[in-house]
């Protein structure tokens, strides 16, 4: 048989894994520097559990299974409810806030032949016990500065809030229908469909106009202003536009305002966002590079009522924009090729190892030693004999011995005279 | 799938051009009129003949399929374009459907033979399936699932009408404009499904990254429909 990997999932080869290990640590890094610590979750969640935090959204994005007891298992789709599980049951006496950063696979269903994958890798942070625009900022300050870590230039961190466009359908006396086809309009990005729904007969002008208006506006602070004006009337908006505007302007204190475009639009499909909400585009790429926002419900819902907040990075997606910005550092070559008589190519391997090389062991005679070393683009092929390490030259010449004990491996590709020396 | 951009841009200003796809077909000539209407030059879509890319200073115009449209605009390949409600509506892609432009206004419906070689409500009654031919699988099958009806789904590609004339299907879900196919093939209507026209849509990245040159075609367009 030619076995293949299940549709939708794929193995990643040497080079691939390297690069995607070396942003993971950059971003995870960065999160650090904010206090955040690295957490691990099983990759399985019971079905309840998923289904109490992420809610109907779940249906149809989920690998569900039974365990053999019964039991309603699924494969994690997202990390912010596994987190917010894993605080609410084993930190809750703990006290807070807790910040917890993670880089985790997790796992969507796909509709069949899409090509779509349905393992991916997010990288990012929950921030557990904390609110307000303080903890907001805080948030998309880490979310920044991580991309700016990993070298990534031109993103873009849309920035809103789903209080204002809930306050303004709670306003009305429509039915709930009409309700959630607004909500799934929103979600949907369908600005046609809201102007359809606002030009709904007996709907108050004043909710039309600011239905018709708010998903459309987007810009930098002026927008708050802007949406103060048609929608500030509403019951619930003008505190959730105050929220918005410190959030603003304590990111601006930080420096990155210039990442930050406040968007009204933005509607995260996910159902348990409450308060912020963002989405980060970066320009090589027409699909969201990571997302996020408040949950507070998903922890009253977990018996742990706190506030919640966090966002995740798509590795494999910031992975293809940085690439296509030529910013991903190659990966630390290969020090040295190691041949010789086994006994004592394995304890001059060691040695050298200790003194921080990286050297692959190879086998044959002194050609294919230095061949195997070209082939894999080490900088020196080495040869271990009696007399010591000898360096090789291309043609089975030695052209110098590496001198004991083993220092620093070479910066660059050494000549016969640096190695003498 | 993730579509890597490769980003043109002007030799001259080094400003990327903005990638709109304009669909051929019925809805080409529309897309033409708004576009020229809006100050856009469009000298180049009106000459294009067969070519499939039309560059101007600041606009790359890719002519393609109605139904692709929406998969060029999803995956970021294009900026923006030009669909129909109807392709839309059938491939639910991740887009943003920004404005009705007014034109190329047209409904799907049900159709049916006006003598049927069998009643589809005795079909129905008989085998607990009704089976409709269509280019729209997805519209189809929301349709008649909220309706409560099971149905057997026929996928065609072109020429619908002719599916329940060779008895390939009892109904038939599909785009008329005037209604003069359908009667001429002896079908008639049954009932409506929904109500399409073009829409302008956008990527939502390029929404975000490429917002002011975005935000002024939306705002010419929009500008356009009041008057």
């Amino acid at each position: 048989m030619r076995p293949v990997t299940p549709r939708g999932f794929r193995d990643i080869l040497p080079r691939e894994a390297c690069e995607r290990d070396q942003i993971s640590r950059t971003i995870i890094e960065a999160l650090a520097a904010w206090g955040y610590s690295i957490v691990e979750t099983p990759i399985v969640e019971e079905y309840t559990t998923l289904q109490a935090g992420v809610g109907k959204s779940l249906q149809g994005t989920v690998f569900p299974f039974v365990d053999t007891d019964g039991t309603l298992l699924a494969l994690r789709p997202e990390m912010s409810v596994p987190i917010a599980r894993l605080a609410a049951t084993r930190l809750s006496q703990s006290p807070g806030p807790h910040r917890l950063s993670y880089s985790s696979e997790v796992f969507r269903e796909q509709v069949s032949l899409r090509g779509q994958a349905r393992q991916f890798t997010q990288v990012g942070l929950e921030l557990i016990g904390a609110s307000g625009p303080a903890a907001d900022a805080e948030v998309v300050g880490a979310l920044v500065e991580s991309l700016q870590a990993t070298g990534l230039r031109g993103f873009v961190v849309a920035l809103g809030t789903v209080e204002v466009l809930r306050s303004i359908i709670a306003a009305c006396d429509m039915d709930l229908q009409w309700k959630d086809a607004v909500i799934e309009a929103a979600q949907k990005r369908n600005l046609v469909a809201i102007d359809l729904l606002a030009a709904r007969e007996g709907l108050d002008p004043a909710v039309a106009s600011a239905l018709r208006a708010v998903p459309r506006q987007c810009g930098g602070r002026e927008v708050i202003a802007e949406c103060s004006q048609v929608a500030g009337s509403f019951a619930g908006v003008g505190a959730a536009l105050e929220v918005l505007g410190a959030t603003w302007d304590l990111l601006e204190a930080s420096g990155v305002q210039e990442f930050i475009s406040i968007d009204l639009g933005t509607m995260r499909s996910f159902d348990y966002y409450a308060g912020m909400v963002l989405e980060v585009f970066a320009p090589e790429l027409g699909v969201a590079i990571g997302g996020g926002g408040r949950y507070d419900p998903v922890m009253s819902e977990f018996g742990d009522p706190c506030p919640a907040a966090g966002f995740a990075l798509g590795l494999e997606r910031v992975h293809i924009a940085l690439s296509e910005q030529g910013g991903v550092t190659p990966a630390r070559a290969l020090d040295a090729v190691l041949g010789g008589e086994e006994q004592r190519s394995f304890a001059a391997a060691a040695r050298l190892r200790a003194a921080g090389w990286r050297v692959r062991l190879a086998s044959g005679d002194q050609a294919s030693v230095a061949e195997e070393g070209e082939r894999a683009a080490a900088k020196l092929a080495l040869w271990a004999s009696a007399e010591g390490v000898a360096v090789l030259g291309g043609d089975e010449s030695v052209i110098g011995v590496l001198p004991e004990p083993f220092g620093e491996p070479p910066s660059k590709v050494s000549t016969e005279s640096e190695v003498r020396s | 799938m993730i579509v890597k951009r490769s980003i043109e841009t002007d030799e001259v200003t080094t400003k990327p051009r903005l990638r709109f796809a304009i669909p051929k077909g019925a809805l080409f000539a529309g897309a033409v009129d708004v576009l020229s209407r809006i100050g856009v030059d469009t000298r180049g879509l009106e000459e294009s003949g067969r070519q499939l890319i039309v560059v101007t200073d600041d606009i790359e115009f890719v002519i393609s399929k109605p139904s692709d449209i929406p998969i060029y605009v999803a995956t970021g390949a294009a900026d923006v374009g030009i669909a129909g409600a109807d392709v839309l509506a059938e491939l639910q892609v991740d887009v943003v459907e920004i404005l009705d432009l007014g034109f190329g206004a047209c409904k799907m419906v049900v159709a049916e033979p006006l003598v049927p070689r069998e009643d589809p409500q005795r079909v129905y009654e008989h085998l607990g399936v009704i089976r409709v031919a269509t280019k729209y699988p997805r519209i189809t099958e929301r349709h008649y699932s909220r309706k409560g009806v099971q149905v057997e789904v026929v996928k065609l590609n072109g020429n619908i009408e002719i599916a329940p004339l060779i008895g390939m299907a009892d109904q038939i879900v599909d785009i008329t404009q005037t209604g003069t196919t359908l009667r001429k093939n002896d079908l008639r209507i049954v009932e409506d499904v929904m109500f399409a026209s073009a829409r302008f849509i956008a990527n939502p990245g390029s929404l975000r990254t490429r917002s002011s040159q975005v935000g002024e075609l939306v705002g010419a367009l929009g500008g356009l429909k009041v008057q």
